[in-house]
């Protein structure tokens, strides 16, 4: 810092330089005026002057700059003095890094996800206009004409943009070096306009007036983003004008878009966005048959959400009123508003992620209570030094500010030091916060994050070294300085300071450590959950359909029946089958329900089942061992000839008749038709499973045959031409039949081979995911939270003991049982750790009533997690005051009576 | 602060001032009218009737202190037998001080002059 008043400081110092030789000079004017010779007269006026040397020096002292100056001599005496208690301040540095480091890999997670900036224009002033209806339900969708009645009627938002997008849905695009996997969203020509943010290169779609809709003439028109076009097209300009192939049909470049923009945000694949031409279907407002389009719009200037939001109301209820079904209408009757950004994370997600990023904060504050509790038993062993110096001359502000230097230093080498562990601990856990809260770029701290270390730096020397700091300013020098022994005449007050920072201490790491019982509960609930199917020896390949190489012919006989029967003939295998979707895997889903035809109280029921469809194989039964309660599963017999069958879970008859009755009477009713003449029958009932995740109760599931489906069946693209899973049973080790399941898949269709595998264990696994994260997250917290306590507690307890060598060793002498010393000891930990404990379980209670969402077959008050923490903790801390107790105890009452 | 006496007992007699005796001293001096670190010396040694010689070791440190303070300030200026020097002046919180220090200091006269003046009574003082 010094060369940054350097000029001016230099400055100053030649004019003190001619000031003093104005006066030398005045003076030896004045003596030869009076007679002298000059040599005679210069002697004397140097002789009179003095030590010119240290007049500079003392004047220095009074300018301004010279604090910088201090302030580096401060910190060079810092280092020394910590250098020298080298293991002090290695203890605080570490126990300052695991606190500041874990508050920092939080809050790096919080960044990326709740901080975000949207590469959008004001992207705070974008909404997504849901519909919702008198029974609750929200529906993120809506046709066109309800879309184009709130742009023709509503003033408050300015452009209403609308578009198509699943998340799930892959798309092929043809490179130069075979295809690469999209998503390619349908959006209309007003979305980038609405978003602020126009093509880099090329031309956005043009604009049908009315609509707002892609002018047909743009029907065959397809912009790029950013990574498809470097990763693609090697980023040439020469792109804009060239035809390529999305899912086999040609499109033309018109545009790129600039760098970081995407959209729809939660994108996971590289980006395509094709127009959104409105046709015949979209004139209609038929359920289940005219296409829907999820919305999203800009405020219009001085509007708010909630104004916004009651003038579309107002229109949605006239346009609720054009749904001839009454029933349907009230599904749509209203309206609800939200902000584009918080659309885009869950809310439960975001109250998890906040309750850990408040774990870390609390592991954060009691690594800071520890460290005040060093510092302080430190300021105790220096107050000689404090009143030396402060005898010496130095001001009480001075003291104050060398300890602050102090601990500012000891923080910044705890920041350095935490943010390297920082780094490790977001690689360590990177799999499961990318997964668990969709996280696009990569997890290291930014600039945001950096510029909260330092605040944080900054907070943590001012929490640790502010104590201290006032002790020294407020304490007599004197005293410190006429008392023999340098650990004395530490006041009771200083004790009772440290024993309330330990009890704070424990009452915050029960906390943690509640918090963590609770999740590993969870985890061993979830473990114990029975699944209904087996998961063991079962391995699933996900496979992402390229359908469109498919067009015109049967998947069914062509992909999946010859793939399957290769799998099956693999050494190896016991079996093979394939799923739409396997159980708890969240590729394509698809909800089943049934048309309604009366208004009959079963008829309106029956409509609001949402069951879960699969389309499954024969093998199923044999790979995943679905136990069946009544009738028989799909078997070889089932083709594409034979009687149209389904099977339903037992979830569904309970749905479908409303009680528990005996699942049987379902056999031989018909729910749906594979064609317009092949009516479908029940033909058995299987035990309930866990579709969705271990947490998650059995849904309402129905299923259909593969090898009964063909072209015709109205199903057909969603059940066959999105993903498919292939589950196989085999008793060997994954990596054994891997190559050769490959090699079928890749002879089944080329696109396959790289389909991704996992086991069905990894996958229930991945179902908690959330919760194995946060326990993770907590067992770190916590045990770190655990350790620190131990420490504190042992720290003060053998400070204590130490200082009172003299009063045990006359206890002693005076004929005191060692045993009683101990207790004495152990007396003071245990009051302690009671007074923690019982601060502790309130705060625990209200602390785990955040980690609510998490939680899975166990309560937040939970006595049982309750007792064995406290107890855990209460253990703990008696053990580490056992060792101050025993030393305590073994003092040799001669020696400790000598040593005074 | 120190000065010291001059003649032959002059480390004899050395006494201590009190804290801002010193800066008292300037800022009179000051009151005359602008001058420079040695004019400073001269005139209150002539004053002191040739008693007092200041050190330069405590002048001109207070001399920065008081400008730090905003009690006096100073230019670079030509002397009357052209030597550049650096004249200080007192400014108006310069002249608010002087007269604070001067009660104090004639309170304080005062209250030891009693006591001194006293008749021993026995005891020490």
């Amino acid at each position: 810092m010094s060369w940054f008043v350097g000029g001016l400081f230099e400055r100053r110092k030649d004019e003190l330089d001619e000031e003093i030789r104005a006066h030398i000079a005045m003076d030896v004017q004045a003596r030869m005026e009076r007679g002298q010779s000059r040599r005679e007269a210069e002697a004397a006026a140097q002789r009179e002057f003095g030590n010119i040397a240290l007049v500079r020096d003392v004047t220095h002292g009074f300018w301004r700059w010279n604090r910088l100056e201090d302030l580096t001599r401060d910190l060079a005496y810092t280092v020394r003095v910590l250098r020298r208690a080298s293991g002090f301040s290695i203890a605080v540095i570490l126990t300052l890094a695991v606190g500041i480091g874990s508050a920092c890999a939080m809050f790096t997670v919080v960044d990326r996800v709740l901080l975000r900036a949207l590469p959008y224009q004001n992207a705070d002033r974008l909404v997504e206009i849901r519909v919702s209806g008198k029974r609750g339900a929200l529906q993120h969708s809506s046709p066109y004409l309800d879309i184009e009645q709130w742009q023709k009627r509503g003033h408050a938002v300015s452009q209403i943009a609308f578009y198509s997008y699943n998340r799930v849905r892959v798309s092929f695009l043809d490179g130069g070096n075979g295809a690469t996997h999209v998503n390619a969203p349908t959006i209309s020509a007003n979305v980038f306009e609405t978003l602020g943010v126009h093509p880099a290169l090329g031309r956005g779609f043009q604009q049908e007036q009315s609509s707002g809709a892609v002018d047909p003439q743009d029907a065959h028109s397809l912009i790029l983003s950013d990574a498809v076009w470097r990763m693609n097209y090697g980023g040439e300009d020469s792109i804009v004008g060239k035809t390529v192939k999305l899912n086999g049909d040609s499109f033309v470049v018109i545009g790129v878009m600039p760098r970081a923009f995407t959209f729809p945000f939660s994108a996971d694949l590289p980006v395509v966005w094709t127009p959104l031409v409105l046709g015949t279907a979209d004139a209609t407002r038929v359920h289940n048959v005219t296409p829907d389009y999820q919305t999203i719009a800009r405020l219009q200037p001085g509007v708010n959400l909630s104004q916004a939001e009651a003038e579309l109301k107002v229109i949605q209820s006239d346009v609720a009123k054009a749904y001839t079904d009454l029933y349907y209408r009230d599904e749509l009757t209203s309206i609800s508003l939200q902000p584009y950004d918080a659309s885009l994370i869950d809310g439960e997600i975001r109250k998890a992620l906040l309750a850990l990023f408040g774990a870390s904060a609390l592991l954060w504050l009691i690594a800071c209570v520890n460290v005040t509790s060093l510092m302080l038993a430190r300021a105790t062993a220096r107050q000689r030094e404090m009143a030396v110096r402060g005898a010496m001359g130095a001001s009480r502000w001075q003291i104050v500010q060398q300890l602050l230097v102090e601990g500012l230093l000891l923080s910044g080498c705890g920041s350095m030091l935490g943010l390297g562990m920082a780094v490790v601990m977001l690689k360590f856990f990177e799999h499961g916060l990318v997964s668990q809260f969709s996280i696009h770029e990569p997890l290291t701290p930014n600039l945001a994050v950096l510029a909260g270390l330092f605040g944080l730096t900054i907070l943590s020397a001012l929490l640790i070294s502010v104590w201290p700091a006032i002790g020294a300013a407020r304490a007599q020098i004197e005293p410190a300085l006429r008392q023999g022994a340098p650990q004395q005449g530490s006041g009771r007050a200083q004790h009772r300071t440290r024993a309330l920072l330990v009890i704070t201490e424990i009452a915050l790491s029960l906390t943690l450590l509640v918090g963590c019982g609770l999740l590993l509960r969870t985890i061993y609930a979830l473990k114990h959950v029975p699944l209904g199917f087996r998961t063991e020896h079962v391995m699933v390949a996900k496979m992402i359909i390229p359908s469109y190489k498919f067009a015109g012919r049967n998947m069914t006989t062509e992909l999946y029946q010859p793939l399957v029967d290769r799998a099956n003939h693999l050494p190896g295998i016991e079996s093979a089958s394939l799923m739409s979707q396997a159980p708890m895997d969240h590729t394509a889903r698809m909800e089943f329900s049934l048309g309604r035809a009366s208004n009959s109280v079963d008829d309106v029921r029956r409509s609001m089942i949402r069951a879960e469809f699969r389309a499954v194989g024969p093998e199923m039964q044999r790979v995943f061992g679905f136990p069946m309660v009544r009738g028989r599963f799909f078997n070889e017999q089932d083709t594409a000839t034979s009687q149209a069958v389904v099977v339903v879970n037992r979830a569904f008859v309970k749905a479908y008749y409303g009680d528990e009755r005996d699942p049987g009477k379902i056999l031989g009713e018909h729910l749906l038709s594979l064609e317009s003449t092949r009516q479908a029958v029940v033909v058995g009932v299987f035990e309930d499973e866990h579709q969705v995740s271990a947490a998650a109760p059995p849904r309402p599931e129905v299923e259909v045959c593969i090898p009964q489906i063909t072209p015709n069946t109205g199903f057909y693209t969603g059940a066959e031409g999105v993903a498919m899973d292939l589950a196989v049973r085999t008793g060997q080790s994954p990596s054994a039949i891997l190559p050769e399941l490959r090699e079928a898949m890749r002879k089944a269709s080329p696109d396959l081979a790289d389909s991704k595998f996992t086991t069905m264990d990894q996958i229930v696994e991945d179902s908690f995911g959330s919760q194995r994260l946060a326990a993770e997250l907590l067992e770190i917290f916590g045990g770190s939270a655990l350790f620190l306590c131990v420490a504190g507690i042992y720290g003060l307890l053998a400070y204590l003991v130490a200082q009172r060598t003299r009063e045990m060793g006359l206890r002693i002498a005076l004929g005191a049982q060692r045993s009683n010393v101990m207790r004495l000891v152990l007396k003071q930990a245990a009051w302690m750790l009671l007074a923690g404990l019982g601060t502790g379980l309130v705060l625990a209670y209200f602390g785990s009533l955040g980690l609510r969402t998490f939680l899975y077959g166990v309560k937040p008050e939970d006595p049982w997690t309750l007792v064995v923490v406290t107890l855990l903790l209460l253990v703990s801390g008696l053990a580490a005051a056992y060792w101050p107790a025993r030393r305590a105890a073994m003092v040799d009452p001669m020696e400790a009576l000598r040593a005074e | 602060v120190s000065t010291s006496m001059l003649g032959r007992n002059k480390y004899k007699n050395r006494i201590e001032l009190l804290q801002g005796t010193l800066d008292m001293l300037i800022l009179r001096t000051l009151q005359w009218g602008p001058s420079h670190g040695y004019g400073i010396v001269q005139a209150l040694r002539v004053q002191s009737g040739e008693a007092l010689q200041v050190e330069t070791g405590s002048l001109y440190p207070a001399l920065h202190r008081l400008e730090r303070q905003g009690w006096v300030q100073s230019e670079w200026k030509q002397t009357e037998s052209n030597q550049r020097a650096r004249f200080y002046s007192i400014t108006a919180a310069g002249r608010k001080q002087l007269q604070d220090d001067l009660g104090r200091w004639k309170q304080m006269v005062d209250v030891i002059g009693a006591i001194l003046h006293r008749e021993p009574e026995g005891g020490k003082a």
